[in-house]
């Protein structure tokens, strides 16, 4: 199972303080919207970028979070092209196997790391053997759990007893064989992944520096002493031996790092940062203010209303339907977010490959409907507690849905409560929480299957809402085994009849957006939300 | 005053200890998970990895265990590494100069305005400017300092653009003048009204009226005797306030971007990082402690009848 993490902790961030900075500017006048630095020697193309501390916190391929600065160090074998949603291959010369499972990797010539030594199929092996070796205790470690030879490196008990994994062979310089422990068609959309980027011999002698100044082979470098503890600044250098396609525009790129999205918009309006994301509350003053300078973002991710499965309450189907048909999905989108988001009609939106399809019977107001099949499950009785984690836009919107079911279906007690997500995902799992709860949950890599398999996968850390269905597992199984374009098909099949046993109810997918300076342009998002570095033009 | 000095020195170890003991209890207390914090909300967490994780930071083992290990390492001159994987001593040595800057601002700039203040109402008692300080002081303490915070970031680093709005970069004072003002201002209120009525029992004292009847002018009097007499009360109040403002400096450093101990401690508790909390809190402790000591020493160049024993 390869299952996902979310890079964006909370994607509307901490928006708290986003409140107050909105009723403020709506009494605000017009700020100065200009680059604040030249960037020194003359007319060298520069920016600044913000981003959350948390997307510069790691740089080793095995600990990072997948942000676009690691995209802008790291160039993995393959990228996602965020317009066919294709996996085109970067590093990689070719991909193949015959059966899925044993996969031979060619990689180009030419590639250097920014200390000048040479990309190799050694590189990979020494960066892939590190992550998944368990004592390294690198947070990515079990992205590697298809890998043949995992459990070596991760014994339940006790020290490995080897050091590399026995499914990743180093043919020849260029020729890489991976072994995986059952078939997986979407490994080249996998292999996209900043965790599977190369790491270079020098990196081993010191993995600390390495971490703090990482030597990628991306098209642009870490300059100086890297992230040094308490700065704020990090500053990329463009790599002008770069071998991929995708060569910077900007010379070099400031990178300045905030505790949240909220403080880096505000340096932005300040005229401090050039490029940042904007979440929350901000996407509407953003939206008014830099018209021009907004580019939509729209996340590859689902907000969802789960169902404790587990709870005797929610054991009749009829009931969930209820619930899910009497949420107005519209409402919450229009007057609580403004527009910044998708209705629900499926678990994916477009975004996402293979998503877009109108999955959800269930996901448009029906009162009349809900009211009935609340009253054939036999109607509900006593109180009814919906849960959250902390965050300023989940907890409205938790309150925006626990009106609508109080006035739908008739509901009278309705509470909310709301946890630390360190502690609600560990409550879930313990089946400690009573009652259903709205969560958000990120696509790992691009694909509808990556989407399903981490909710209704049964042992998924993300699946928690307990779903558990053989013929679900057996289409996703096929999926994973078949040929890229039935792949897609089998991952629809398998999404449509997960959805029908309507274990949880998609609310909407999120919408965010990235305001840049007017000095920019063709700012696109990453995959993950970020700006793609590399495709900014500077005016 | 030498042997003073000594036992004071002596005294703040077992408080020092204390302080260690009760932060680290306070860490450990917070509910859920720090593995699980470190890894963020739905990532997937391998079961080796946590392991390794929970070995390396002795997190299966009891509190007193945990704290045992902790306190070895103090001895040892090891301040433990966060969860991160930073050692807390050069998380340290990069933070305290921003967390002394902002410090030193926000107290020079409480300082000279409560003494400024204070005096200004003490004399003009009863006139405008006595209500004008009052109505000021009251408003500044009926509005929590966070409200301040933004606010003043909005008006005028965003809208204005007199100031930065966050960072550090612009270096001192230019970085600093904003947060310190928010932060003087959160304990402004209560010393430039300690000052006013320190003055008062000043200016009715019999020295007042022994130095007009000299001659001597009226600014003189107020200024070489008055404020100089007044101040022992306002100085210690000083050394306390350097307490909220250190606290202070945790939701100023996080609303600014400032890059200093408060910003660790900012970040470091929702991640429950304890050595981080730990670390610095006790430091945080040391300079309170150092602080009060020199205040008390001030004491008696201030007022030579003051004998320190």
């Amino acid at each position: 199972m390869f299952a996902t993490r979310n890079r964006r902790r909370g994607w509307a961030g901490v928006a708290a303080a986003g409140a107050l900075a909105l009723a403020l500017a709506a009494c605000g006048g017009t700020a100065t919207q200009d680059s604040g630095d030249g960037g020194g020697a003359g007319g060298a193309k520069t920016f600044s970028i913000g981003v959350t501390s948390y997307f510069v916190s790691h740089f080793t391929p095995g600990q990072s979070g997948g942000s676009n600065i690691d995209y802008a160090v790291f160039t993995p074998l393959t990228a996602v092209d965020s317009a066919s949603g294709q996996a085109r291959n970067a590093v990689a010369e070719s991909i193949e196997s015959e059966d899925n499972k044993v996969w031979t990797i060619k990689i180009k010539k030419g590639w250097t790391f920014h200390n000048g030594e040479e990309v190799t199929a050694q590189s990979f092996a020494d960066s892939w053997n590190a992550t998944a070796y368990g004592p390294n205790a690198m947070t990515n470690n079990y992205l590697f759990a298809d890998f043949e030879g995992y459990a070596d490196l991760n014994p339940a008990e006790g020290e490995p007893k080897t050091k590399t994994l026995s499914g990743v062979e180093v043919v020849d310089t260029h020729t890489l064989k991976v072994t995986l422990t059952k078939p997986l068609s979407l490994l080249p959309y996998i292999l996209a992944q900043s965790t599977f980027a190369p790491m270079p011999k020098a990196a081993f002698t010191d993995l600390k520096a390495f971490d703090a100044k990482p030597i990628g082979n991306g098209p642009y470098q870490v300059t100086g002493e890297g992230r040094t503890t308490g700065a704020t600044k990090i500053t990329l250098q463009r790599y002008d031996k770069y071998a991929g396609e995708l060569k910077g525009d900007a010379e070099t790129v400031e990178v300045k790092s905030y505790q949240d999205e909220v403080a880096a918009y505000r340096d932005f309006q300040a005229g401090a940062v050039d490029v940042t994301l904007v979440g929350g509350n901000n996407l509407t003053n953003a939206a008014t203010r830099y018209k021009d300078q907004l580019v939509q973002v729209p996340f590859p991710a689902v907000i969802y209303l789960g169902f404790p499965l587990w709870d005797k309450r929610f054991e009749d189907i009829k009931v969930r339907q209820a619930f899910s048909l009497a949420v107005d999905r519209d409402a919450i989108v229009k007057s609580l977010l403004r527009g910044f988001g998708q209705p629900a009609k499926g678990l994916a939106g477009s975004t996402i490959p293979g998503g877009g399809a109108q999955d959800c019977e269930f996901c448009s107001l029906d009162v009349a409907r809900a009211k009935s099949l609340l009253a054939e499950a036999g109607g509900w009785s006593g109180p009814l507690k919906l849960w959250t984690y902390q965050d300023p836009v989940n907890t409205t919107i938790l309150e925006a849905v626990s009106n609508q079911l109080r006035t739908n279906l008739g509901i009278e007690t309705i509470t909310t409560g709301t946890q630390p997500v360190d502690q609600l995902y560990p409550n879930l799992t313990a089946h400690k929480i009573d009652g259903p709860f709205l969560l958000y949950m990120g696509a790992g890599y691009p694909h509808l299957y990556a989407l399903a398999d981490q909710l209704f996968t049964k042992g998924s850390g993300t699946n928690v809402t307990g779903y558990d269905d053989e013929e679900f597992a057996s289409l996703l199984r096929k999926a994973a085994a078949a040929e890229p374009d039935q792949a897609m098909g089998l991952a629809q099949e398998a999404t449509r009849t997960a959805m029908a046993a309507v274990p949880l109810s998609p609310l909407f997918q999120p919408v965010g957006g990235l305001v840049h300076s007017k000095k920019l342009s063709n700012v696109t998002p990453e995959f993950l939300g970020g700006a793609r570095i590399a495709a900014i033009k500077v005016n | 005053m030498g042997r003073y000095i000594v036992r004071r020195v002596l005294l703040a170890i077992p408080v020092l200890l204390g302080t260690t003991f009760v932060i680290y209890l306070a860490v450990y207390a917070l509910p859920g998970d720090p593995i699980r914090a470190l890894f963020g909300p739905n990532q997937v967490i391998s079961p080796s990895v946590e392991r390794a994780l929970r070995e390396r930071f002795h997190l299966d083992d009891p509190l007193i265990v945990q704290y045992g290990h902790y306190l070895a390492g103090l001895a040892r001159g090891d301040l433990g590494t966060s969860f991160s994987g930073r050692p807390v001593s050069e998380i340290i040595r990069a933070g305290w100069p921003v967390t002394f800057q902002l410090g030193i601002t926000a107290w020079l700039m409480e300082a000279v305005l409560a003494i400024l203040l204070g005096t200004l109402a003490g004399v003009r008692r009863g006139k405008a400017a006595d209500y004008t300080v009052l109505a000021g002081t009251t408003l500044a303490m009926g509005i929590p300092f966070f409200v301040v915070a933004y606010v003043a970031q909005f008006v005028f680093g965003v809208q204005l653009g007199w100031f930065p709005v966050s960072g550090a970069d612009a270096g001192w004072p230019v970085a600093y003048l904003l947060p310190g003002l928010v932060l003087a201002l959160g304990v402004l209120p209560q010393s430039a009204r300690v000052t006013r009525n320190s003055v008062l029992d000043n200016l009715s004292a019999d020295y007042v009226d022994t130095a007009d009847a000299k001659g001597l002018p009226r600014r003189v009097v107020v200024w070489r005797h008055v404020v100089r007499n007044s101040l022992i009360p306002v100085v210690s109040l000083l050394g306390v306030s350097l307490g909220y403002m250190l606290g202070g400096t945790v939701l100023i450093e996080g609303i600014f971007n400032l890059p200093g101990l408060g910003y660790q401690i900012f970040t470091s508790i929702p991640q429950h990082d304890g050595p981080v909390v730990v670390g610095i809190g006790t430091l945080l402790v040391l300079v309170f402690l150092l602080v009060n000591l020199l205040v008390d020493l001030l004491y008696g160049i201030l007022d030579p009848r003051i004998r320190l024993h």
